[in-house]
This record gives structure tokens, sequence and C-alpha cells, in this order.
């Protein structure tokens, strides 16, 4: 509105009187807001990045307590674990490429953690093809990546409950010959972080594993926030 | 006759000049063009058998604990000829099989899910390049036989169409990506 009444006045006049809406006041006006309005959002995008580098769960529930088996039969539960930082995956050992790259990123991260810290992180890899991994197998498996590593798996029906608590899922693809054991498995590759207070925090896709700094940045502040809370 | 005038339309008749050379170039181009044509399409048929312009750059081998029965070998593939090309398989001494895969994802959010399909071929553009990488495309040793150590090197063969290309590797076997 106001352009265009200063449009209509003459701009260049003779007279030494300035119209007071002058279009090069209100471009310079214009500028500035757009430049302020982008820095905000900016700021507010930066803002959001400088929290963590996992997905943050809203709100924090209770991880399920998932009773699943270590090697030679060991029952173990999530609950146990309590008071550390769990990443746990789901995989299996056949799998070439997707599982040994994460648990590959994963042992890169745990190293790269102190002494102290890695006392207080527990990395957990669970087999959802308790068929061909036997809890030998899968513990030779995950400490080839690290010794530190757990693997665990059971009876299905454990499985599909913890792979289904945690809004996962898997399923068989056979394969090109009709073997009983030629199959491959399709599964949630994401890596979920359970805070030391057994809440399920955090969530990892595959691809972000690997950088290893932000990783550790994050296990760090989330036993960070333990010390802190009352 | 050229007298006095001939300085004032001068500049007339050379631009008159130019543009008649011009058409005489462009009709000897012209007449030229079925002759390039000719060399310029026949030109990859002739080049097609032999002339497989593949580079392979970074490839290594995942180490694998003895429980594993199957591992993968990644690379980048560079084609820097005008041939399009397709990495169809490969073959090695420590297993049974070697296949190319791609890495599959279904569907959304959580419930999505990672898989591998075996292909009968990854292309290779040309002038362009195929990346085998973790979490993506890869070639898939399957049976194996041994399980080289991290720092080994392993005879490693890979097989490229159009004509039967083969290239003969000595691949690092490693636990993380060799640059």
């Amino acid at each position: 509105m106001n352009v265009v009444s200063s449009k209509t006045a003459p701009a260049p006049s003779p007279s030494p009187k300035r119209p007071f809406f002058d279009w090069r006041v209100w471009t310079v006006a214009i500028v500035l807001l757009v430049a302020v309005v982008l820095s905000v959002l900016l700021g507010v995008k930066q803002q959001a990045q400088q929290g963590f580098f996992g997905m943050r769960m809203f709100p924090l529930k209770t991880a399920y307590d998932f009773k699943l088996n270590a090697q030679n039969g060991t029952e173990i539960r999530l609950d146990q674990l309590q008071g550390k930082v769990v990443l746990f995956l789901f995989g299996f050992t056949h799998c070439a490429n997707i599982c040994p790259t994460s648990l590959t990123n994963l042992a890169d991260v745990y190293q790269a953690l102190t002494p102290e810290e890695r006392k207080q992180v527990q990395i957990v890899f669970i087999s959802v093809d308790p068929n061909r991994d036997t809890s030998q197998t899968l513990e030779q498996y995950v400490t080839s990546f690290d010794p530190s590593f757990l693997g665990l798996t059971g009876p299905k029906s454990a499985i599909d409950q913890t792979v289904l608590a945690y809004g996962g899922s898997y399923e068989m693809v056979a394969g090109s010959t009709n073997q009983p054991n030629d199959y491959s498995v399709n599964h949630s590759a994401y890596t979920y972080l359970i805070n030391p207070s057994g809440k399920f925090e955090l969530l990892y896709g595959n691809e972000k594993l690997v950088d290893v700094q932000h990783m550790v940045a994050d296990i760090r502040a989330v036993l960070r926030e333990r010390l802190g809370s009352p | 006759m050229f007298g006095r005038g001939e300085a004032a339309l001068c500049p007339s008749v050379k631009i008159r000049l130019l543009f008649a050379a011009l058409r005489e170039i462009f009709a000897f181009l012209m007449s030229r063009l079925f002759l390039f044509a000719l060399v310029f399409l026949s030109a990859p048929l002739a080049l097609a058998d032999d002339q497989l312009a593949i580079t392979v750059q970074h490839p290594w081998m995942r180490a694998v604990p003895d429980v594993m029965d199957s591992t993968a070998v990644y690379m980048v593939l560079v084609n820097t000829g005008s041939i399009p090309a397709e990495l169809v398989g490969g073959n090695t001494a420590i297993a049974d099989s070697v296949a190319p895969m791609i890495t599959t994802k279904e569907g959304e959010g959580l419930k999505q899910v990672f898989g591998m399909q075996s292909v009968d071929s990854l292309k290779i553009p040309a002038h362009g390049t195929l990346v085998l990488e973790p979490n993506g495309n890869h070639l898939m040793v399957m049976g194996l036989k041994e399980h080289p150590k991290e720092g080994d090197q392993v005879d490693f063969t890979i097989k490229l169409e159009p004509g039967d290309h083969e290239i003969h590797l000595k691949i690092p076997v490693s636990k993380k990506p060799v640059k």
C-alpha cells in the first residue's frame, strides 16, 4: 500500500522535501527483515542440531525388559544391565554387509571411550535367527568385533516380543537354492540406546554409527545426565 | 570504376566476403559430416570387445570371524571409457561363489527393514563410477573355505560385461575400509 503511494509521489522531485515513505527505505527495511527472519530460523535449526546426534524419544519410556540367552544358555535380562548405557541392535551372523559394518562402527565408538566410561557401557547384538545362530556361535561372532560385546538370542517368541516392543521388524527371505538353511533375513538396522535408568532414550539409523565423535558425545551426555539428575 | 567508392564500400564488402567464406566452410563441413558420423558411430563397435576401460580403486575384503561363512568385497569401479559396463560377478579360490548384491530398504520409520538382494549385474555408466561400500552395494563372497585375517592379501577376479572381461586383483583384507 505504502509502496504504491510512494510510487505516485514524485521521487525525483526538485523540492528538497523528501517523501516520508521512500521506496528505498522500504527496500532496505524488507531486506533487513528477511535477513533477521533467516538468521533466527537458521539459529533455531542449529540449536536443534546441538542436541543429541541420535533421535531422542519423547516422552522417555521405560525400555522393554527383554529376557534372552547369552552363552551357555545364561539368561540375561535388560534390567540386569541397569546403571549402564546399553546400545543394542538386531541382526544375524550370516549377514555379510549391514551387521558387520554396524558392529565394527560400534567397536570403534566403544574403544573411543575412556576405560572408566567403558565400564558403564554395554553393547548388545541380538540375533533374530536362533535357527542358525546358537548362543555359542553368537558369542564367537560378537567378541571378534570387541571382546566386551554381548550376543543374545532366544526362543522365537522371546525374540518376536523384543522386536515388537521396540517397534522393529524382521522377515526371512528364501535364497536361490531350495535348501532349508539357505535364507537371508531382512531386519531393522537401528541401534537402540537405553539410558542408565532403563529408559529407551535414543535411536540411531545404521548410517549414523560411523560418526564415532558424535556417538561418543551422545553416550557421554547420557552418562552425565544420570550424574546430574537428583 | 571503384575509384572513390572503394573506400566507402569496403567494410560491407568485407562482411559479405566473410559470410561467403563461412558458407563455403559450412558447406564443406556438411559434405564431410557423413564421413565424420561414420567414423564416430563405428568407434564404439570397434572398441566394444577389448577396449573396456575400467579401473579399480580401494578394493578390500572384510575380515570376518571364523564362524561366518560369508564376507563382502568393496571397491570403486571407474569407467573411463564411453561404453557402459556391468559388474556381473567374480571368483576367488577361498570361497564357493561371488555375487553382486544390492542393499534393500523397505518400510518407513521404526518398521524399516534392511536386506540384501542378489542381482545379475551392477551397472558402471560410461564415464561414471560404481561404488561398492559398507551398507550399500557389494560383492558377497559366499561359502568361505578360508578366513583370511586382517593384513592378508587375497587373489580375487572380477567379471565385467560386455566382452567377458576379467580383472585380476590382489585385495587387502581388513576390518575397516581401506582408503
